[in-house]
């Protein structure tokens, strides 16, 4: 059938069911006098609202904000509960212009808006879904919602038992921190050793210092001899030579040296 | 001169001894001749004869008023006898060395002279040493100098050890921990109080053990030290019976840094039953219950 003909037929369709088409008879009959339509109208595109952030939330990979998302819905369903409360007065007012049946199905609407209203995932759900699962068996996907509401259905005996991931990371973690632990042993021992050794030398040290001092002591002695002894030879030394007879003994001396290795050559 | 050794010893002795020719003796002369005659001796290995030579040679100095010179050769004497393994002259030499020393005013080479001969001796007379030891520890501390006791109190300790004498043994190293508080050695007082509850331990006197401990408690330089946690391990391992804490303790860093000896005694530890202790302390317990 070509698709102009299929598009007539579905207009066709559509107009002629058009009655049962709630939001169609809300839009129509919105235009609302009374109270009871409006605040039906508002609470439903709330609902609407609020089901499209449980979608945007469920899918949300950041957990921080999956956690706000979450709250965000709640807060927003128990407000709507709230405005539930106030419909449901409002449906029980007789209203001019108002059939019976349309009384009763006000009721019904009233009823099914708070049944849509708890419908909606806030998360909570999810939750105890997955800790009825048997956790041991490998849940791939770990718990995305961190929650510390201590409901019935999250502490039976799959909440607390441990993953393979977690073992296995616990099991690393340990060897690790032996491995740290021992290579801390190694250290202190040398450094045991060092501390001794220098102890050691600090005291040898404290056992020279008085004998550098006595030795200091005698050095000074033996030095200031030397220089007594030093300048009372020079001046022997002095008074010899500044002798004139030195010198003229020792010219003679060659001076008959040489005569005599001139006689006997 | 010969260079005989031996004529040149029987003419230096002619020289010293007084006949109607000669009224006093030559000794300046004799003892040049009595050296070069021991070195002459030494050069042929006459150790006998050296020595003898070295003697009379000391004998001369001392005569000569040089008693450093004349303690020097006794000194060389005594090595000589040591040699020889004539073991009562040694000390003999050593003990007249070192009163040449203290003659001289000189207090370390003489303490010196008395450990060369503990030493020489520690094998063969560990009585004779030990005295030797103890009178060389004199010597310093008369002269104040204590630091050098330290080897000296360490050396007779190991002895005593070795003799098997351990409540002398913790004595002396008591004493070394007196010599090191003189001088603020505190890693060596530390030491050595550890080395003493070590051995009362050893000896299996845990009473003993405890009251040194508790002495020692009350200097404050051992109460901070690393020395005096190990010990306080060591006492509780005791009293509980925990043999694997005690063998701990006694291959820690701490004790391995202690002596040789010692750490062979802490190795060998615990001696006896250690049980034993725990159920006395256990019967304690029954007699103050009330019920």
């Amino acid at each position: 059938m070509p698709v102009i003909d299929i598009i007539f037929r579905v207009d066709e369709i559509c107009k002629k069911y058009d009655k049962y088409d709630i939001d169609k008879q809300r839009e129509l009959g919105a235009s609302g006098d009374d109270a009871f339509s409006r605040l039906y109208t508002s609470i439903d595109s709330d609902i609407e609202a609020v089901l499209r952030k449980a979608e945007l939330a469920s899918t949300e990979k950041n957990r921080a904000a999956a956690v706000a998302m979450n709250a965000e819905v709640r807060r927003t369903k128990a407000r709507l509960a709230e405005d539930v409360v106030k419909l449901q007065k409002l449906a029980v007012k007789k209203v001019k212009g108002l059939t019976r049946e349309e009384q009763e199905s006000r009721c019904d609407l009233v009823i099914s808006l708070a049944d849509r209203i708890q419908v909606i995932p806030d998360g909570n759900e999810h939750a105890a879904k997955q800790a009825s699962n048997d956790w041991g068996g490998g849940a791939s996907a770990p718990n995305k919602n961190i929650k510390f509401d201590m409901s019935e259905e999250d502490m039976d005996d799959g909440f607390f038992q441990e993953s393979e991931e977690s073992s296995q990371f616990r099991q690393e973690y340990e060897m690790r921190k032996k491995k740290q632990d021992e290579g801390l042993d190694v250290i202190s021992e040398g450094l045991d050793a060092l501390k001794n050794l220098a102890r050691d030398m600090n005291e040898e040290l404290d056992k020279q210092v008085p004998l550098m001092e006595e030795m200091e002591t005698k050095v000074d002695g033996a030095t200031s001899d030397l220089k007594n002894t030093n300048v009372r030879l020079k001046k022997q030394l002095v008074q010899m030579r500044s002798s004139r007879n030195f010198c003229i003994d020792i010219v003679l001396l060659c001076v008959v040296l040489g005569i005599v290795s001139y006689i006997y050559k | 001169m010969s260079s005989d050794p031996d004529k040149m010893m029987s003419k230096a002795d002619k020289m010293t001894k007084l006949t109607l020719t000669r009224w006093s003796a030559d000794w300046r002369g004799a003892t040049e001749l009595y050296e070069q005659a021991a070195n002459g001796f030494r050069a042929s290995n006459k150790y006998e004869k050296a020595k003898v030579a070295l003697e009379k040679a000391s004998k001369g100095q001392e005569m000569q008023a040089s008693p450093w010179d004349a303690a020097k050769h006794m000194e060389s004497a005594a090595a000589l006898a040591q040699k020889l393994s004539i073991w009562n002259e040694v000390a003999d030499f050593y003990r007249k060395a070192s009163e040449l020393y203290i003659e001289c005013g000189r207090a370390q080479p003489a303490s010196d002279a008395l450990g060369k001969a503990a030493r020489a001796l520690e094998d063969v007379k560990p009585d004779d040493a030990i005295q030797l030891y103890t009178d060389a520890c004199e010597i310093l501390e008369e002269d104040g100098r204590d630091q050098m006791a330290f080897d000296l109190y360490r050396a007779c300790a190991n002895v005593y050890i070795k003799l098997e004498k351990f409540t002398d043994a913790a004595t002396f190293f008591l004493r070394l921990g007196v010599a090191a508080d003189k001088c603020d050695a505190t890693n060596s007082q530390c030491k050595a109080y550890l080395s003493a509850i070590i051995v009362y331990l050893y000896a299996h006197d845990l009473k003993q053990a405890e009251k040194c401990y508790n002495d020692c408690s009350q200097i404050d330089a051992f109460m901070k030290s690393d020395q005096s946690r190990s010990a306080s391990r060591l006492l509780t391992a005791y009293n509980e019976g925990d043999i694997e804490e005690i063998k701990k303790v006694a291959s820690s860093s701490t004790v391995s840094n202690l002596d040789h000896s010692i750490i062979k005694l802490a190795r060998k530890l615990p001696t006896g039953d250690v049980t034993a202790i725990q159920m006395n302390t256990n019967d304690d317990l029954d007699e103050d219950d009330l019920t």
